[in-house]
C-alpha cells in the first residue's frame, strides 16, 4: 500500500487531495441543504408548539419564544375545563381513523389482490371509479350526505363519519397496494408448492411476508387521511359522541366565550401531531416507498 | 385534503391482462388479446375466476359507488328546488333557478377566480419546489438521505387545520411574530394587519398550502425521476450536454407522465381548498373559495336546494379540469411508458 | 394506543334508569356544567343533566342547533340559546313553548331587554337565564387628560374626537363576525333607526331600514373610526378579546364590550402580565349615544334556555331549567363566571357588588339594551350586513347603507348569494 503513494507523482498527490476535500465540502453541502430542508418543514411546528407553552396573557408578546414557559394550555385541556371537550375527541378520532383505516386496508387488499392477479370484465372501471372518488370536491357531498344521514340516523355517529372515510382512504388504498401486489412475484408461492407446501402453506410462508410491508404502508396513509379530515369531521356530527379532533379544535374557549382560546388550541395540535411525528420517524422508508410505489422500487 | 393517490403514472400503464400471473403463464399460447379471441367460449375457469374477482373486489367498489354516486343524484335532485332546511313546508320545484341565480351573481365568480388563483399560483411554486426537494431526496448522500425524507413527511402528515392554525398565529397581529422579524425591511409597516385584505391574506394561506402539500408533489416527483434512466444522462453528460441541458433534454421529458400526474392531482386538491381559508379568514375580505361558498349556503344558511346547486357546479369544474388534464395525460402516459420501456 | 383503549373503556359507565337530559351549552368558565351538577342533585333522582358543549361562536352554535332541531332530534332536551337565532328555531315550531307556570316562576323579575329577547312574535318561547350587554369602558388617565365628564352621557362623536386628537386607539369591533352586527344595531337603533322595518314579515317582504338618516349616520361612524386609523391596526380583525387587548395596551382610550372584559383583565394582572396600577384605571359607564338628544341602545346578548320540540322529557326540561335559572344560580353564575343575570333581584346579592362593581352599570344598560332584528331570517341578515359594513375602511356613508339594504332584500328573495 505504502509503496503505491511512493509511487504517486506530487500532481496524483495533490489530485487526490483535492478530490478528498471535494468530497467533504460535499459532504457540507449536503448537511446544509438539508438543515436547511429540516428548518423550513418543522418550523410551523416550532412555532405552534412555542405558541403552546405561553400563557394568555403572553400570547401578544410579539416573539417567537414564551417568556415564563408554562403547562397552564395543557392542562386546561388534560385535567382542566377543555377536558371533556379534548379527550373525547382524541377518542373519537383514534377510533374512526383506526376503524376507517382497517377497513379500508381490508377491503383495499382483497380489491388489489383481484386487480394484480385476477382476470375478470369491468376491473378497469373499478380502478376508474376509485380515481373518480378520490377526485371528488369533498364538499360536494356534505350536503346530501347530512340529508341522509339525518333519515338513517347516522348523524353524529362513529359509522356516520367512518362511512365518508372510506371513500377518502379506500381509492389510496386501492392504488398503492395494487402497485405493490404487481411487484411480488406470485411465481414463488408456485414454487413453494412445487416444493411440497399445500396453498395454505404457500400463501403463509411466501406471500404475507412479502405482502405484508405493503399493507402496513398503505395503513399509514390512509391512517393519515383519516385523522387529517376536517369537512365531514364538522358536517357530520355535533356533540362530543363523534366529533373528531380536527373539528374539535374549532370549539376551544378562553375563559368566556369572547376570549381566544389560542393556548389551548396550541397545545391540543401538539398533542395531535405528536402521532404523526412518531409514525412518520419509525416509517419514513415505508410511507416514501408507498408514497412512490410501482416506481420505486423497494 | 390529499386523498390522492401519488402512485398512478407507474400503475396505470400495468393494468390490463399482461402483467398478471396469469398471462404470463399464457404468454407461450400468445399474448393477451389473442387469447381472449381463442377462449370466445367462455371456459368455466375464466368464469370462475371473474367471479372471484368481483367477489374481492366488489366490496370496495360498492362502497366508493354507494358513498358518492348515490349522495350526487340526491344533490342533482335537491338543487332543483327551492328549499330550507327550516322551513320544509315551503320546499318548491324550480327547475334550474338555483343555477341561474348562482352563475349570474358576482360572488360566485369572484370565488371561482380565487379559487382558480390559489390554484395556479401553489400548482406551480410547488412544482418547482417540490421538483427541487425530489432532487435532493433522489441524490442526497446516504447519511442524510434518511433524515430530509423524514422532515418531509411531517407537513405532509400533520393535519391541515393543525398547519392552518400554526401559519395563522405566526402572522396574527395579535398573537404573531412576524411583524417584528420583518420591521428591519425597508418600507415594511410592522402594523400591517395581513388577514384585513386579500392580497396579504391570500398570501399567507397560500404559503401554508405550499408548506403542507409541496412534500407530496415532491414524492410524486421523487417517483418519476427514478424513472429516468441513468444511463441516457450519462451519455448525455458524455456528449458534452451541461446539467442546465441535461434537465431540459433528458430528464424533464423522460418525467413527463409523473409531473402531469402530479399537476393534475395537485391542481384538483388545490381546487377544493377549504380547511386552511376556513380557519384563517373564513372567506372574509376577497379569500372566498368555491367550497366555503358551498359550506356557507349549506351547512351555514341551510339553504339546501342552493347549496346543493353549488356542490353540482364545483363538482362538473373538478370534472372539467381532470376532463381536459385526462386527454392530454392519456397522450403523454402512453409516452412515458414508451420511454420506460 | 393502550392509552386509546382506556379512554374507550371509560366511555361506557354503568347503566341506571334516571332520566338523562342533555343540556347544550355555550363555552363559558364551567358554570352550566356546575349548575347541571347542582340541579342534578336537586332533583334528587328524578332526572340527570349532562352537558354537552357548543362551538365557541354564536353562528356554529346556530348551525349545530339548528341542524339537530331540523333532524328532529330527541335529544334536544334543554339548549342554551344565543338571543338573536331564537325566532329562527321558533317559526318552524322547533322549540316546545314554556308552560303557563314555567312562565310564571320563572319570568316575574326578569329585566326588560332580556325578555324581549326570549320572545317571538308576542309568545315567550325560551326562558330567559343570564343576560349581557355592553358597556362603554374607558381609560380614566385619558377621559380626565381630554377633560370628558364620563357621568354625563358621551356621544359617539365625542370618543371620536378624544382618540383623534391625542392619537389614541378606540376599542371597536371592526371583523367580519357577528360583533359587526352588534355594533351596527346599537348605533342604528340610537340614531333612532332600525336595521328591519318589519322583522316578522316572510323572507320575501321585509323591508329594510339602513337607507335612513339613521343608516347613514351609523355608517359614518364606523367609517370614521375606519378611514382615520382610530380602530387600531387590528380593526379589519378585531372582535371582543382583540378589542380588550387593545385597550389594556398602552394607546387604550375607550373600548365598547361585554362585562368579560374585567374578569379577563384582572387575570391578567394576577398573572404579571399587565400592570399592576392598571384596573384602577379603567372605568366604566353607559354605551355611549350617537347623538346627545338620543337615549343609547346598548347590545343585548346572554343566553335563554329553549327546549326541544322532539324531546322525549318536556317536563322535566322545565322543571330542570326552573331550577337552573332560580335567582340564586343566576348570582352564583354571574359571580364564578361573569355572566350578568337576567333576573333584577339576582343583582341584589352583595358578593356581586363585590365581584363586579359595575354591576349596576350592568343593570341600568339591561334596561336600555336593545335586541338585534328579531326575524327567521337573522343568519342572512347579519351575514349580509357583516359584509358590506367590514373592512370599516372601506365603509361609505353615502352608498354603503342603501346597497346593504338591497343586498339584504336579494338575499332573502333568493335572488343573491352570500
Amino acid at each position: 500500500m505504502s509503496t503505491s503513494t511512493e509511487a504517486l507523482t506530487p500532481d496524483e498527490v495533490e489530485g487526490q487531495k483535492r478530490a478528498r476535500r471535494a468530497r467533504r465540502n460535499t459532504t457540507i453541502g449536503w448537511w446544509v441543504i438539508t438543515i436547511v430542508i429540516a428548518v423550513w418543514c418543522l418550523f410551523p411546528v416550532a412555532s405552534i408548539l412555542s405558541t403552546s407553552f405561553k400563557t394568555p396573557g403572553e400570547l401578544a408578546n410579539g416573539r417567537f419564544f414564551p417568556d415564563n414557559p408554562s403547562f397552564v394550555n395543557y392542562e386546561e385541556i388534560l385535567v382542566g375545563d377543555s377536558r371533556e371537550l379534548f379527550l373525547s375527541a382524541l377518542r373519537n378520532s383514534i377510533g374512526i381513523a383506526v376503524i376507517a383505516t382497517l377497513i379500508a386496508v381490508v377491503l383495499a387488499t382483497l380489491c388489489a389482490y383481484a386487480i394484480a392477479r385476477l382476470n375478470f370484465p369491468g376491473k378497469k372501471a373499478v380502478l376508474t371509479v376509485s380515481l373518480m372518488v378520490s377526485m371528488f370536491p369533498v364538499i360536494s357531498l356534505v350536503t346530501p350526505l347530512f340529508n341522509m344521514w339525518r333519515t338513517l340516523g347516522l348523524y353524529d355517529t362513529w359509522p356516520g363519519l367512518i362511512i365518508p372515510y372510506l371513500s377518502l382512504t379506500l381509492p389510496i388504498s386501492i392504488w398503492t397496494l395494487a402497485a405493490f401486489f404487481q411487484q411480488i412475484p406470485w411465481e414463488l408461492e408456485q414454487a413453494a408448492q412445487v416444493d411440497g407446501a399445500t396453498p395454505l402453506q404457500a400463501f403463509r410462508k411466501v406471500i404475507v411476508p412479502l405482502a405484508a410491508p405493503g399493507v402496513f404502508t398503505t395503513a399509514i396513509i390512509a391512517f393519515f387521511i383519516a385523522w387529517n379530515d376536517f369537512v365531514y369531521g364538522i358536517s357530520l356530527t355535533s356533540t362530543e359522541a363523534a366529533r373528531p379532533v380536527p373539528a374539535a379544535l374549532a370549539f376551544f374557549t378562553g375563559a368566556s366565550q369572547f376570549e381566544s382560546p389560542t393556548g389551548a388550541i396550541s397545545a391540543a395540535a401538539i398533542i395531535v401531531t405528536i402521532p404523526v411525528v412518531l409514525l412518520v420517524m419509525l416509517f419514513q422508508k415505508q410511507i416514501v416507498a408507498g408514497l412512490t410505489s410501482g416506481a420505486v422500487k423497494g | 385534503m390529499s386523498s390522492v393517490p401519488t402512485n398512478v403514472p407507474s400503475v396505470a400503464p400495468d393494468v390490463g391482462p399482461d402483467v398478471t400471473p396469469d398471462a404470463a403463464r399464457d404468454r407461450g399460447a400468445g399474448r393477451g388479446r389473442r387469447r381472449e379471441l381463442q377462449a370466445a367460449p367462455k371456459s368455466a375457469r375464466t368464469k370462475a375466476e371473474a367471479r372471484l374477482g368481483w367477489w374481492l373486489a366488489g366490496p370496495a367498489f360498492v362502497i366508493m359507488v354507494a358513498v358518492i354516486f348515490y349522495p350526487v343524484l340526491q344533490a342533482l335532485w335537491d338543487s332543483l328546488f327551492s328549499y330550507r332546511l327550516t322551513a320544509p313546508d315551503e320546499r318548491e320545484f324550480i327547475g334550474l333557478q338555483n343555477y341561474a341565480t348562482i352563475l349570474t351573481d358576482g360572488v360566485f365568480w369572484s370565488a371561482l377566480g380565487v379559487t382558480a388563483l390559489i390554484t395556479v399560483i401553489t400548482v406551480f411554486v410547488e412544482l418547482i419546489l417540490g421538483f427541487i426537494l425530489a432532487m435532493v431526496m433522489h441524490k442526497a448522500i446516504k447519511s442524510t438521505r434518511g433524515l430530509v425524507r423524514t422532515v418531509i413527511l411531517v407537513p405532509y402528515g400533520i393535519i391541515t387545520v393543525v398547519s392552518a392554525f400554526a401559519w395563522y398565529y405566526m402572522f396574527s397581529i395579535d398573537s404573531g411574530y412576524v411583524n417584528n422579524w420583518l420591521s428591519w425591511v425597508p418600507g415594511f409597516d410592522d402594523q400591517l394587519n395581513w388577514f384585513a385584505q386579500g392580497g396579504t391574506a391570500l398570501f399567507v394561506i397560500m404559503f401554508s398550502e405550499i408548506w403542507k402539500t409541496t412534500p407530496f408533489i415532491s414524492l410524486l416527483l421523487l417517483a418519476g425521476l427514478a424513472q429516468v434512466p441513468e444511463d441516457l444522462s450519462e451519455a448525455a453528460a458524455v456528449d458534452g450536454a451541461n446539467w442546465w441541458q441535461r434537465l431540459w433534454r433528458v430528464i424533464l421529458p423522460n418525467m413527463k407522465a409523473a409531473i402531469m400526474v402530479a399537476v393534475l392531482f395537485r391542481a384538483l386538491d388545490a381546487f377544493r381548498v377549504f380547511d386552511s381559508i376556513f380557519i384563517m379568514t373564513n372567506g372574509a375580505y376577497g379569500t372566498e373559495v368555491l367550497s366555503l361558498l358551498a359550506y356557507r349556503t349549506s351547512i351555514g344558511r341551510l339553504e339546501i336546494g342552493l347549496g346543493s346547486a353549488i356542490s353540482v357546479v364545483l363538482f362538473l369544474l373538478v370534472g372539467l379540469i381532470a376532463l381536459i388534464a385526462v386527454k392530454g395525460f392519456n397522450v403523454d402516459l402512453a409516452g412515458g411508458r414508451g420511454g420506460r420501456k | 394506543m393502550l392509552a386509546s383503549a382506556a379512554l374507550l373503556l371509560a366511555g361506557c359507565g354503568p347503566a341506571d334508569d334516571t332520566p338523562v337530559l342533555t343540556w347544550y351549552t355555550n363555552p363559558d368558565d364551567g358554570g352550566q356544567a356546575e349548575l347541571a351538577q347542582q340541579c342534578t342533585e336537586q332533583a334528587g333522582g328524578a332526572y340527570r343533566i349532562e352537558t354537552s358543549v357548543l362551538p365557541n361562536d354564536a353562528a356554529s352554535q346556530r348551525e349545530q342547533l339548528t341542524r339537530r332541531l331540523a333532524a328532529g332530534d330527541t335529544s334536544m332536551d334543554i339548549m342554551s340559546l344565543d338571543p338573536p337565532f331564537i325566532p329562527e328555531l321558533a317559526e318552524p315550531g322547533f322549540l316546545a313553548l314554556p308552560p303557563q307556570d314555567v312562565v310564571e316562576a320563572t319570568t316575574q323579575d326578569t329585566l326588560e331587554g332580556a325578555l324581549a329577547g326570549a320572545t317571538w312574535k308576542d309568545t315567550l318561547v325560551a326562558v330567559p337565564f343570564w343576560a349581557n350587554t355592553q358597556l362603554l369602558w374607558y381609560r380614566k388617565s385619558v377621559a380626565e387628560e381630554a377633560g370628558l365628564d364620563m357621568d354625563k352621557p358621551v356621544t359617539w362623536d365625542q370618543l371620536i374626537e378624544v382618540a383623534r386628537d391625542q392619537g389614541k386607539d378606540l376599542g371597536v369591533q371592526g371583523a367580519r363576525a357577528e360583533s359587526m352586527t352588534v355594533w351596527l344595531n346599537a348605533l342604528v337603533e340610537s340614531a333612532g333607526g332600525q336595521i328591519l322595518e318589519n322583522p316578522e314579515a316572510p323572507a320575501d317582504q321585509v323591508q329594510t331600514g339602513l337607507d335612513t338618516d339613521a343608516g347613514r349616520k351609523a355608517a359614518e361612524i364606523v367609517s370614521t373610526i375606519g378611514q382615520e386609523g382610530l380602530g387600531g391596526p387590528g380593526l379589519a380583525t378585531q372582535q371582543e378579546n382583540e378589542a380588550m387587548l387593545l385597550f389594556q395596551g398602552d394607546n387604550g382610550s375607550f373600548m365598547v364590550n361585554w362585562p368579560f372584559v374585567w374578569p379577563a383583565t384582572n387575570a391578567a394582572v394576577e398573572d404579571g402580565v399587565l400592570p399592576e396600577d392598571l384596573p384602577e384605571d379603567i372605568g366604566w359607564t353607559l354605551y355611549p349615544r350617537v347623538s346627545e338628544d338620543t337615549e343609547p341602545a346598548p347590545p343585548l346578548g346572554g343566553i335563554n334556555l329553549g327546549v326541544g320540540a322532539a324531546s322525549e322529557h318536556q317536563d322535566l326540561a322545565w322543571d330542570a331549567i326552573q331550577c337552573i335559572v332560580s335567582p340564586e344560580h343566576q348570582t352564583q353564575y354571574f359571580v364564578t363566571n361573569g355572566n350578568p343575570p337576567a333576573s333584577a333581584s339576582a343583582f341584589d346579592d352583595p358578593s356581586v357588588r363585590e365581584q363586579f362593581p359595575m354591576a349596576p352599570a350592568i343593570r341600568d344598560s339591561l334596561d336600555l339594551a336593545v335586541p338585534r332584528p328579531q326575524t327567521p331570517y337573522y343568519n342572512e341578515v347579519s351575514t349580509a350586513i357583516q359584509q358590506r359594513f367590514t373592512p370599516p375602511v372601506d365603509v361609505d356613508p353615502a352608498t354603503t347603507p342603501a346597497q346593504t339594504g338591497r343586498f339584504i332584500q336579494e338575499v332573502l328573495r333568493g335572488e343573491s348569494l352570500l
